[in-house]
């Protein structure tokens, strides 16, 4: 009896350690293409030199970067069928950090249409506790007396702003109700009908940091040096911020 | 087929062994206390399931001084059992961040039953909330670093991290996750109050009137069972000209959120003076003095408070001695909650 009831057991065990490493090969296996977001971070067409380059904003006030980074989320890709794919990570873009400029993510097979992606943390991480990875608090982006993340960061030397050292700086954070700077950009990918990816989808995104202070709102150094905390000013950068992204080449290969 | 049965035998025999094995270093759920007759609790350990071996990694970061950047202050050294892990008779608390000078630390305890923490609901997360202390704001992350940096050095933390996590990983998540497994389980719940309620203990005539005082005048804010409703509200305390606190308007920016406060609760508050946001009364006495003749009159005085509260010196007496009928000595001496012993080894067999 105690023979027979083993053998059963072990052969039920057997069935399911078959299942699995035959489910692990099904997926391993499974089509799908690598979808890699560039981005790359300019002034006008010039590239960044954090601490050295000296840039000069739409009022003409001069000023260099030390900082400039902002979270990306939520990457997710629109078929010609309307279907969604799904990525809910986050990502920190950072210009001192050159692997961070590129996104990495595995997508199904597919006819794309459109690129959406979150410029920001998406709310629900900024309620939920402590978080690790791209959002871990040391990662120097996440305020502790008001418990949210900095969504973007800028900050440098600016000889308009009368502040200590001639320092400017931009926290641009806030997730709820009508200073929620969280926003969504979008895509069209023109050359969508013809797509046929095969192993990869590049997409190369530029970032122009001269959109911060004007492209809605004018915020001018002079007046502004520094924006640290969820609110009216903070929104009004979000609105111009969210205009620095222009696709600048697709390729697939 | 009989080869078969004996591969897929001696696989299921590998694997049994695994499981047993992994099962042994599992940590051991703890049930959250949820007294009697309370509201449901937030769930706090909704992403972090309360562990004994988590509670007491909690419990030794909390009471380690290394925490700081200069190793002279622990949780403990601002949040002091015998206090209701309040600051004892200190208006501001001492410590390495200037922050923290501006206001006074309140008392720890049930805090699953707190939506938003800090004076001004700053903070809303419990796991977020140790980010504030151990770092000034706007400059995070050298301190924590330095601070992990120090425990991934230190063998039994090491040993802990992995008893309570499943591997050794130091990261600020997991330092994060077990300080708010202590603190969240932190309940007081049994001061004579606790047991009158429950039929277990009589009150005097005294405690008995102070009550009625009490539910009359005062419960509309600091509602039982938690002494608290938990709102921001103004109480009428003249701003303080020093520190220039306008509570949560600094988180909302609304200006009719100007002056308010987070109603604190009241349990322990024999044992947690001095009282207010920044600590400017060091007895009941002035606390009742201030809402029977120190209310000042503006735009967002809590209406109920217009007219100040009229006291008889019967009553104020009275009121005093239930509000006293709220400590909980078992809290403030339960050993669970006291400074581990650093010499012994880690208990954490069961
Ligand atoms: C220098 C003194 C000091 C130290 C050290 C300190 N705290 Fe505090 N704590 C305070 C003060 C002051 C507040 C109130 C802050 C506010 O309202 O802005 C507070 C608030 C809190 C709260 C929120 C309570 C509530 O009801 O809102 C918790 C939880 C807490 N501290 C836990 C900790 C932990 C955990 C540590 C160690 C990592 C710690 N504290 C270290 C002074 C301190
Ligand atoms: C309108 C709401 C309201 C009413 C009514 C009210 N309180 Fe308060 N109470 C508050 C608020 C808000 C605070 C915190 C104020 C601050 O620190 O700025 C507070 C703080 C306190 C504190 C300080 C506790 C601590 O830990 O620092 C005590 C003690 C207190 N109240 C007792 C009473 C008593 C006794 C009564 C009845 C006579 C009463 N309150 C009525 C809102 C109220």
């Amino acid at each position: 009896m105690m023979k027979h009831n083993l053998k059963i057991f072990s052969g039920i065990y057997f069935l399911f350690t078959f299942l699995i490493v035959l489910s692990n090969t099904a997926l391993s296996q499974q089509k799908g293409i690598n979808l890699k977001v560039i981005f790359e971070n300019k002034v006008k067409s010039d590239s960044i030199i954090l601490y050295d380059s000296i840039y000069t904003n739409p009022f003409g006030e001069k000023y260099s970067i030390n900082k400039f980074r902002y979270y990306i989320s939520n990457v997710r890709l629109v078929n010609n069928q309307g279907v969604f794919t799904k990525n809910t990570a986050s990502f920190l873009i950072d210009e001192a950090d050159p692997q961070s400029k590129e996104i990495n993510l595995k997508v199904p097979m597919g006819h794309y249409k459109r690129l959406y992606f979150l410029l920001g943390v998406d709310s629900s991480k900024n309620v939920s506790g402590a978080q690790d990875g791209a959002l871990d608090p040391t990662k120097d982006m996440f305020w502790t007396w008001n418990t949210g993340y900095v969504m973007a960061k800028l900050e440098g030397i600016s000889t308009s702003s009368s502040l200590v050292n001639n320092k400017y700086e931009y926290h641009i954070g806030g997730f709820e109700g009508k200073y929620n700077v969280l926003k969504e950009i979008s895509f069209d990918l023109p050359e969508a009908d013809d797509l046929k990816p095969i192993n990869q989808l590049t997409i190369l995104i530029t970032a122009d940091v001269n959109e911060w202070w004007n492209a809605v709102h004018e915020i001018k150094i002079i007046q502004h040096a520094a924006i640290n905390s969820p609110g009216a000013l903070a929104l009004a950068m979000s609105d111009n911020y969210s205009k620095m992204f222009r696709i600048k080449k697709i390729i697939i290969n | 087929m009989k080869f078969i049965t004996l591969i897929s035998f001696i696989l299921f025999i590998a694997a049994s062994a695994f499981i047993i094995h992994e099962e042994q270093l599992l940590p051991h759920l703890i049930q959250p206390e949820v007294p009697k007759g309370w509201p449901k609790p937030n769930n706090i350990f909704a992403t972090n399931p309360l562990t004994e071996e988590g509670f007491q990694l909690g419990r030794k970061l909390f009471y380690d001084e290394r925490l700081s950047k200069d190793g002279n202050f622990s949780c403990a050294s601002c949040h002091q059992q015998f206090a209701a892990f309040a600051t004892y008779d200190h208006d501001f608390s001492h410590g390495f961040n200037n922050q923290f000078t501006t206001r006074n630390a309140p008392s720890l305890q049930n805090l699953a039953w707190v939506p938003l923490y800090h004076w001004d609901g700053g903070v809303n997360h419990i796991e977020v909330q140790p980010l504030s202390p151990l770092t000034a704001p706007n400059e995070m992350a050298e301190n924590i670093d330095s601070v992990l940096q120090k425990l991934r050095k230190d063998a039994v933390y090491k040993k802990m991290f992995k008893n309570a996590f499943g591997t050794e990983l130091i990261n600020s998540q997991r330092m994060l996750k077990a300080l708010a497994q202590f603190t969240g389980s932190l309940v007081s719940a049994n001061s004579k109050y606790d047991r009158f309620k429950n039929g277990q203990e009589k009150f005097n005539p005294s405690e008995l009137h102070g009550y009625e005082v009490f539910k009359a005048k005062c419960a509309t804010c600091h509602n039982e069972p938690l002494f608290t409703d938990n709102t921001f509200r103004n109480n009428g305390l003249p701003l303080n000209s020093f520190i220039k606190d306008f509570g949560r308007m600094r988180i909302s920016n609304e200006s009719k959120d100007s002056l308010k406060f987070r109603v604190p609760s009241l349990r322990n508050v024999g044992v947690t003076q001095p009282y207010m946001h920044d600590g400017r009364f060091y007895s009941l006495g002035q606390v009742i003095e201030h809402y029977r003749t120190g209310i000042q009159q503006s735009p967002t005085l809590d209406s109920s408070l217009r007219e100040g509260i009229a006291f008889t010196k019967l009553e104020k007496y009275d009121l005093i001695i239930f509000l006293n009928t709220l400590t909980d000595t078992t809290f403030l001496k339960n050993k669970k909650y006291s400074a581990p012993d650093g010499n012994t080894p880690l208990v954490l067999s069961h």
